[in-house]
């Protein structure tokens, strides 16, 4: 199979010596008692696109929010670019996340009241930066939202909204983009389309991605794919084809 | 689907306790209303001196007015004598007396008053045992005093002794000492009499045992076809003490003034509270739509689910409506406005009435709240929940406007009418208003964040960026704070100032109407003795007198073009109060106040004749003999002495003002008397003067007030509880908690900035034109620190009330807040 980010890996951050992210031993226990976590390891390399497959409840989302530093793990240590990020206050934590982190969700998450310029410029605003408008409408154009800047969420496709969303993860220009099942609310057709665009930003870019999906075409274009299942990663596969995905997945949720 | 709603319950606390306050709140404010106004129909007084009269026969003590409530009337309406003979021959009566009560006290070796009311020895056989010492009086200069008396005075049985009665000085023989519960002094039945020109105050019938009904029923047939009343059991109170059942009169129109008022801000509360909980499920209820619900179905669940919120804080309010009710008796009779001895009615019509209406108020305001989106289409109702509508409706922003308008038109009514009446439209004018803005505010809100985005500097901070774009975004919510607390600007300025600007406007007339250096009193004697105005009169260096005192009449005054009849408090004079009086005489003359004739307030033709009741029913003809300006200080209606004489309880004069260059000579020559007391100046303030609204009217301001404020701190956490997910999702894309409080403040300072002007501009008008009409200035009377501080507690409030729901919303990380929300 291809690999596509081969290009990438002879980019500039190859000269970095650092993961773009490194997980270890994290756990993470809800409160309640719930272990969605147990002692994860891991570590993404600059440029590398890795996909997260888990049957529901495998801990997928948790593995995203405690690796973007959406939330602290309860033991075990999240690095970001190179920075210990557990031991940040809450304020240092989100000011690393507007630096280094884009994250989709499944859900959007667009502004109501902002419209789609203000909204994919946000980041850098709350970061205190000057807008970069040509950034933005390069996005912008890439995603094919040119002429919907003016536009509000609520008048988009969720399509749109979600394209909105990629170029808004992507405007700071972070190390790493996450995105959680970012096709899971939309139809095939539509949800198709919004992976495609995210695999070729991201071979453009060079953009380190993970990514959680359940379709096994799209998690066959990445470098890696991780299995998860009851908090553990149960397998790591590279260049799996989506009839073998799609079988491995199968076997993991029948156990 | 109630049960829908109710699981969705769980995630408004905040709106559901805001709705609950404001039910509770409403449903006591309400009940308690009905409780005093019901009080004031149905209440009796108890059965005391006549505890032991089974069958009273009095004259009516109230005037029914065509189409209205009866008036109680204050003074005492007597009975000819006569007719307590035609009641002996009754079978099945066992003593009749007709019983007269007249003011007197008896004077101490000293000369000191000792004050105790006038009887007839008969009335003796009202009381439960009288031990009698002595014999009864039977000449007419001798008396009986009861044991309490007989001890002040230094007096016994066989003693003379020197009494005041009924105005007139004289000395007496003490036949007996007599105990009795209250202070009396009994006269021969044919003495009593004259003191009440052989009238008596009603006629007491004891009847054989167990044949009280069948005497009640003969004492009719005797009296035949006239208007005398006949009363038995509870209704005997009132008859004892007309003045107090008089009194309870005022009920009524009392709670019909704090109705008004008080019904608007609960409407606006109520309202408010509810549209903030149906905008927290503005999602479900769309949802609903999107699943096949009608547009009827969705009005119906939400006014069914705030109904079903409601009932139980309407319920306990209600409860709690007798208890605001018997504080606010106690407040009255405090202030000496009711008798202490008049009970409350406790019925439960108040609370059912106070619950349909406010059940009435709960279903309007849900179906209003729930209008927009049950009546989009069912896809755009879920797309639309995200965010509010675009263009707030037009129709909407006209009638707010329209709404302000007329409220300014209202606020002309002090202009032309300067009553405490029409000064009582001057805060209603400024509350409709406040809806009016209420409606249009989404409209101005998104006018002035626009300006305001329009000028923001390119660089500007993300908070105060964010901020904007929230005002301008949600202008529907934003305006919803901006009312509320506009509400509480409005109403506390023009409430108080209202009643602030009447009392300024009261005191400068009653200030300007008194020319009198000294004034003097007799309360010991119940009035000023008879011959005392001739003894002043001709005291060395009082330069004239002239006795001032005031009654009750039954006034045909005009309410917005109706003629209606009110009882008005009424100036009682001779013609020598021109000199001492300054009525601000416009014209005709007060030298002409002898005979049947009034001198009146404003406008009306010199000797045309005006027919009126006084205060004890009698209905006379009087000419107009002069008109005076100071009517909102006086009242509407002077009565001449002639005319007024004999148709008041005690008969007497109350005051005697006094003109005179040498006060102190003046006051050492009086101070011999013990009976008189001497006062500076003309005191006239106490008695006439304020109306005792103006303090109610106080006390209502702070009950509301303490509502209001509770029910704007309650919507402005509720709404800034709703936005957890908002703010979450905020911070997921990468806000700090810090940036969102920052954000949050700058809202709190555009809602209050945009509020406070708001409120500022529609108080003002009406204000203005209050001051105008009563004092002739265009601003008001009151503390000059009542705009800073009502401004101080709106930013408090405002704060506080979205600081703390923020801190709360921020606690939990955003992965969570967000998961538990939307
Ligand atoms: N905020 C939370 N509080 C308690 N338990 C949670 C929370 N979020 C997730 N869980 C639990 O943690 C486990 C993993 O959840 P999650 O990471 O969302 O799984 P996935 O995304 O793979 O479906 C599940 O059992 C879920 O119920
Ligand atoms: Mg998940």
């Amino acid at each position: 199979m291809t690999r596509p980010h081969h290009a990438l890996r002879t980019g500039p951050f190859e000269t970095v010596p650092t993961a773009a992210v490194t997980l270890a031993e994290v756990s993470k226990i809800y409160p309640g008692g719930v272990r969605a976590l147990d002692g994860v390891s891991l570590t993404v390399d600059r440029g590398r696109f890795v996909a997260v497959m888990g049957p529901s409840g495998s801990g997928k989302s948790t593995l995203m929010h405690c690796a973007s530093g959406l939330d602290t793990p309860t033991s075990g240590k999240v690095f970001i670019d190179g920075t210990e990020i557990s031991s940040l206050t809450e304020n240092r934590r989100t000011e690393l996340r507007r630096r280094n982190v884009g994250f989709v969700f499944q859900s959007y998450n667009l502004v109501p009241s902002l419209t789609i310029a203000d909204n994919i410029t946000l980041p850098l605003r709350l970061a205190g930066a000057a807008a970069d408008q040509e950034w933005m409408r390069t996005l912008a154009g890439r995603v094919g939202l040119t002429d919907r800047l003016s536009h509000r969420p609520a008048e988009l496709s969720g399509g749109q909204q979600q394209r909105a969303a990629i170029a808004r993860a992507l405007i700071a220009r972070p190390a790493v983009l996450f995105a959680d099942e970012p096709t899971g609310a939309l139809d095939l057709r539509t949800g198709r389309n919004v992976l495609d665009l995210l695999r070729e930003l991201v071979n453009e870019l060079g953009q380190t991605v993970v990514m959680v999906t359940h379709d096994p075409a799209a998690a066959a274009h990445a470098d890696l794919v991780l299995i998860m299942a009851d908090g553990h990663i149960v397998d790591t596969l590279t260049g799996a084809s989506p009839t073998t995905l799609a079988h491995r997945i199968a076997t993991v949720e029948a156990e | 689907m109630l049960r829908l709603a109710l699981q969705t319950a769980r995630r408004r606390v905040a709106a559901l306790v805001a709705v609950a306050c404001a039910m509770f709140g409403g449903a006591a404010l309400v009940t308690g209303i009905g409780v005093i106004a019901e009080s004031g129909l149905r209440s009796q007084m108890p059965v005391e001196r006549l505890a032991r009269a089974d069958v009273v026969v009095s004259a009516p003590q109230s005037h029914q007015p065509p189409e209205d409530l009866p008036i109680g009337l204050p003074e005492r309406n007597r009975l000819p004598v006569e007719l307590t003979e035609r009641l002996a021959g009754v079978p099945d009566v066992t003593a009749v007396i007709g019983d007269v009560s007249f003011p007197a006290a008896v004077l101490s070796a000293q000369g000191t008053p000792v004050t105790a009311s006038g009887h007839g020895w008969s009335a003796t056989r009202l009381a439960d045992e009288p031990g009698v010492t002595g014999q009864p009086p039977t000449r007419p200069d001798e008396l009986a005093v009861d044991a309490g008396t007989a001890a002040a005075a230094g007096v016994q049985a066989g003693d003379r002794v020197n009494a005041v009665v009924a105005g007139r000085t004289a000395q007496f023989r003490v036949t007996a000492v007599v105990t009795s519960p209250e202070p009396g002094l009994y006269f021969a039945d044919d003495t009593a009499i004259q003191f009440t020109e052989r009238r008596v105050d009603f006629i007491a019938i004891q009847a054989a045992p167990g044949r009280t009904d069948n005497v009640a029923t003969a004492v009719r047939e005797a009296l035949g076809d006239n208007d005398l009343v006949v009363s038995t059991g509870a209704d005997r109170g009132d008859v004892e003490s007309p003045g107090a059942a008089a009194a309870r009169s005022f009920l009524p129109a009392l709670a019909g003034s704090m109705a008004g008022v008080t019904l608007l801000i609960i409407g606006f509360i109520v309202a408010g509270a509810l549209s903030v909980s149906i905008a927290g499920q503005r999602r479900d209820l769309a949802l609903l739509r999107a699943v096949g619900a009608s547009p009827k179905q969705i009005r119906g669940l939400a006014a069914g689910q705030a109904t079903l919120m409601a009932a139980p804080a309407l319920v306990l309010g209600a409860g709690a409506g007798y208890l605001l009710a018997d504080l606010f008796r106690g407040m009255l009779v405090g202030l000496g406005f009711l008798p202490a001895g008049l009970p409350l009615t406790v019925s439960p019509f108040p609370a059912v009435a106070a619950l349909l209406l406010l059940l009435l108020v709960v279903q309007a305001a849900a179906r209003g709240s729930a209008w927009r989106t049950s009546r989009l289409p069912a896809t755009e109702a879920v797309s639309e929940s995200r965010v509010e509508p675009r263009t707030p409706s037009k129709t909407r922003t006209y009638a707010g406007v329209l709404l302000i308008v007329a409220a300014n038109v209202i606020a002309v009514i002090p202009l032309v009418s300067q009553t405490s009446l029409g000064a009582n439209t001057t805060a209603i004018a400024g509350i409709l208003a406040t809806v009016g803005l209420g409606l249009c505010g989404p409209a101005m809100v998104r006018w002035v964040s626009s300006v305001l985005a329009a000028k923001l500097p390119a660089r500007v901070s993300a908070p105060t960026w964010l901020a904007v774009a929230n005002t301008n975004g949600y202008a529907m919510r934003v305006a919803g704070a901006v009312t509320t607390l506009a509400m509480a600007v409005v109403f506390t300025l023009t409430y108080t100032l209202t009643q602030t600007t009447l009392i300024t406007a009261i005191d400068r007339d009653v200030e300007a109407t008194g020319k009198a250096e000294l004034h003097v009193t007799a309360p010991a004697t119940g009035g000023l003795p008879q011959d005392a105005l001739d003894a002043i009169t001709t005291t060395p260096g009082v330069k004239a007198a002239a006795p001032v005192s005031t009654t009750t009449v039954l006034w045909p005054g005009s309410v917005f073009g109706q003629i209606q009849v009110e009882s008005s408090s009424a100036l009682i004079l001779t013609p020598a109060a021109a000199n001492v009086l300054d009525l601000d005489v416009r014209s005709g003359d007060l030298n002409d106040l002898t005979g049947a004739t009034v001198a009146v307030s404003g406008d009306a033709d010199l000797g045309s004749e005006v027919g009126f009741h006084l205060g004890d029913g009698t209905f006379v003809k009087a000419k107009v003999v002069a008109t005076y300006g100071r009517g909102l200080g006086i009242g509407e209606v002077v009565v001449s002495r002639d005319l007024a004489i004999g148709h008041t309880t005690s008969g007497l004069d109350q005051r005697i003002l006094i003109r005179t260059d040498d006060p102190g000579t003046v006051r050492a020559s009086l101070a011999s008397n013990p009976v008189l007391v001497v006062g500076e100046g003309s005191g006239l303030a106490t008695g006439t003067g304020i109306p005792p609204e103006l303090w109610i009217n106080i006390v209502v301001l702070g009950v509301l007030l303490g509502y209001l404020l509770l029910g704007i701190a309650n919507k402005l956490v509720a709404s800034t509880a709703q936005r957890r997910a908002e703010l979450a999702n905020l911070r997921l894309i990468g806000a700090t908690a810090r940036q969102l409080r920052r954000m949050m403040r700058r809202e709190a300072s555009v809602i209050c900035g945009i509020a406070l002007v708001t409120g500022l501009v529609l108080a003002a008008v009406p204000i203005v034109l209050l001051s105008l009409g009563l004092l002739g200035q265009p601003w008001p009377a009151g503390p000059v620190w009542l705009l800073p501080l009502v401004m101080g507690v709106v930013v408090v409030i405002a704060f506080a009330a979205i600081e703390l729901p923020t801190w709360q919303a921020l606690r939990p990380p955003p992965v969570d807040a967000r998961n538990h929300q939307s």
